[in-house]
């Protein structure tokens, strides 16, 4: 009962005119970053980071969560109407949406994908209503030993999620290593500032988020070219017979993206890839996937959808991101002076509340938007690149000096956004950086006073059996998809 | 039969791998361990070991195993960097106003060889509503050069 209060009283914040535009303006930007070209839900939110500087966290993450599930409805349109994925998430729903759309039935995998995305979005937030509170009351036991090693679950899990586990090893120790630029906050000595007053903070998160994800991400992106034509949509109200088809892929879809999403090693892209394999099983004709079979876009979406509420679970109840966007909004939590985890539904209930309310409040909105304006929507698909990514970094060198007017901030994101571009070029994955920046302190203090603890004995790491799990599922994390990779390459070897 | 790494990739790594042995070299100067704990070099020196570890890992799987071209052209995006680094330059020289608007121009006419007449506009609209947004809004104390803009 005592969730159900709690979401009222969040409602009560969520419904303010203030956190009501809020939400609203989060959605419609996630839609339109969604839709645009070469910018998505990290890179928009990260653009915003300086914007939100000294406002109102609970508005701002109101805000930020809106754009990252509202980008999911994004990527859709792009994927059924040109057949180019706006967001890794949606790559399966490209597959049977673009088929149907040269079918004349664009407008009707989009209605579907709304009403799905709706239908999961809101059985996601329910899920992430009933799940997070008592895993986060569960881990308020959690000592030093415990926190370091979920520290180690986080970013060792954001490496696993990309193309190359050893990539994303690299870059997150790269960042746990900027993460030691600066004054050392247990005894007051600089490390790594070269005599240089302006690094004794440390280097700032919004200076290295906006450079990889903005400046790196636009550089990676300014050679795109025109964009394919885009079909018209005619009408997005999908017929009782789409609807009676699409009701259990649905179903199946919210209930495997959510358990997907809680994970902190997997995320949306996986769970519509899945919930795509699930609905190919089940059918009882397989042969009409790939030829725009409505199932494979309405599974996929309710999955992707319902992952994203459930990559939330683990940001808020422990601190863990599950992915590259939700690292980016823990970044965000920290930047605001709060600490996510377990303490943040005591602490900060009131914010985790009216953020969780927001949800309901955004997918809805989100569903009034789509149905009747995705063919509003489909126009900025026609809105060239280049028209795009000047005032984009303008706005990043911008939002970067403001954040604390150092010139010294904005060379910072020059070197950091030719080093995004480099990571992009060649599939390096930046979100794991990014986390080994925030989670580099909070690591660096919990092995410190987990060491104490113990009088100097490491193993007190793995003889306490919290903590020893996290570490055995951080190593998991680590070699299972070595492992998959390897069995995968023999194969093909195999059969070459 | 392995393909042959790209360069840039190389880079990147060699990139990381000079970042480790700098982290390396620098916890030296630094306490290691302090009663029952670690001290400020401690961790930086294991990050830099391992930073070098896994990018000596990484450049040779790069040799020794699958390697794939980088994507897209480097002319252009060289380009465009080179005119965020000019804006850059100009901050302190011509205030924020004159250059960004300048590389907004630069990037416009030039680069994307837009007609001048939109280029312009669009570079100018961009400026000011920057301007508005973190000058008169936000209030932010934006660099100014000679015309006080």
């Amino acid at each position: 009962m005592e969730p159900f209060v709690d979401l009222m009283q969040g409602f009560a914040s969520a419904l303010t005119p203030k956190h009501l535009l809020m939400c609203f303006s989060g959605v419609l930007l996630g839609q339109i970053v969604g839709v645009l070209p070469g910018i998505g839900p990290s890179a928009a939110i990260a653009l915003l980071l300086p914007l939100a500087y000294g406002a109102d966290p609970t508005a701002a993450i109101i805000m930020f969560a809106g754009i990252y599930y509202g980008a999911q409805y994004g990527g859709t349109l792009t994927s059924v109407l040109i057949s180019v994925p706006g967001e890794s998430t949606t790559v399966m729903t490209a597959i049977d949406g673009y088929q149907m759309a040269l079918q004349g039935r664009g407008g009707v995998a989009l209605g579907i994908a709304a009403i799905g995305s709706f239908v999961a979005g809101t059985l996601g937030t329910l899920g992430l209503m009933l799940l997070a509170p008592p895993l986060a009351h569960a881990a308020l036991a959690f000592g030093p030993p415990e926190y370091f090693a979920l520290v180690v679950l986080g970013l060792t899990a954001l490496a696993a999620v990309g193309s190359s586990v050893l990539k994303g090893l690299l870059t997150g120790v790269a960042g746990l290593l900027l993460g030691t630029v600066g004054v050392d906050p247990q005894n007051g000595h600089s490390r790594f500032d070269y005599g240089q007053i302006w690094l004794l903070d440390g280097i700032e998160f919004i200076v290295l988020t906006v450079a990889l994800f903005g400046v790196g991400e636009v550089l990676a992106s300014c050679t795109l070219g025109r964009l394919r034509p885009v079909v018209d949509i005619k009408s997005a109200l999908p017929s009782l017979a789409d609807l009676r088809a699409s009701r259990l892929p649905i179903l199946r879809g919210s209930i495997i993206g959510f358990l997907i999403g809680v994970l902190p090693a997997a995320g949306a892209t996986i769970a519509s890839f899945i919930s795509y394999i699930v609905e190919k099983r089940v059918a009882k004709d397989p042969s009409r996937f790939g030829r725009g079979a409505i199932e494979g876009v309405a599974g996929p979406e309710a999955s992707n959808n319902a992952a994203s509420a459930g990559a939330m679970v683990p940001m808020f109840a422990l601190g863990v991101p599950g992915s590259g966007t939700t690292a980016v909004m823990l970044g965000a939590l920290i930047m605001f002076g709060l600490r996510p985890g377990p303490e943040m539904f005591v602490q900060n209930s009131t914010l985790v509340w009216a953020v969780i309310a927001s949800m309901y409040i955004g997918n809805f909105l989100l569903l009034i938007m789509n149905l009747p304006l995705a063919g509003l929507f489909a126009r900025l698909l026609k809105v060239p690149y280049y028209w795009l990514y000047p005032p984009i970094l303008a706005l990043c060198v911008a939002g970067v000096y403001s954040q604390d007017n150092s010139i010294q901030d904005c060379w910072l994101l020059v070197g950091f956004g030719a080093l995004g571009w480099m990571m992009k070029r060649y599939d390096w994955p930046a979100a794991p950086m990014i986390l080994g920046l925030v989670l580099g302190p909070l690591f660096e203090e919990n092995l410190r006073r987990a060491m104490d603890m113990s009088h100097g004995s490491g193993l007190i790491f793995v003889s306490r059996p919290i903590s020893g799990v996290l570490l055995a599922a951080a190593l998991l994390a680590l070699t299972v998809p070595t492992l998959f990779a390897a069995l995968r390459q023999r194969r093909a070897l195999a059969g070459a | 039969m392995h393909s042959r790494p790209a360069p840039g990739e190389v880079g990147l790594a060699s990139i990381f791998a000079i970042t480790g042995v700098v982290w390396i070299a620098g916890a030296a100067d630094l306490s290691l361990w302090g009663g029952f704990a670690p001290d400020s070099g401690f961790l930086p020196l294991v990050y830099g070991v391992l930073l070098l570890v896994l990018s000596g890992a990484a450049i040779a799987t790069l040799f020794w195993g699958d390697s794939a071209p980088g994507i897209g052209p480097v002319a252009k995006p060289l380009l465009v960097l080179a005119a965020v680094m000019a804006a850059v330059v100009g901050l302190n020289v011509a205030g924020f106003s004159i250059s960004i608007f300048l590389m907004l121009l630069f990037l416009y006419a030039v680069v994307e060889k837009l007609p001048p007449i939109r280029s312009l506009a669009a570079a100018l609209g961009t400026t000011a509503a920057l301007f508005l947004i973190f000058k008169t809004w936000l209030g932010v104390p934006l660099p100014t050069g000679p015309f006080g803009i």
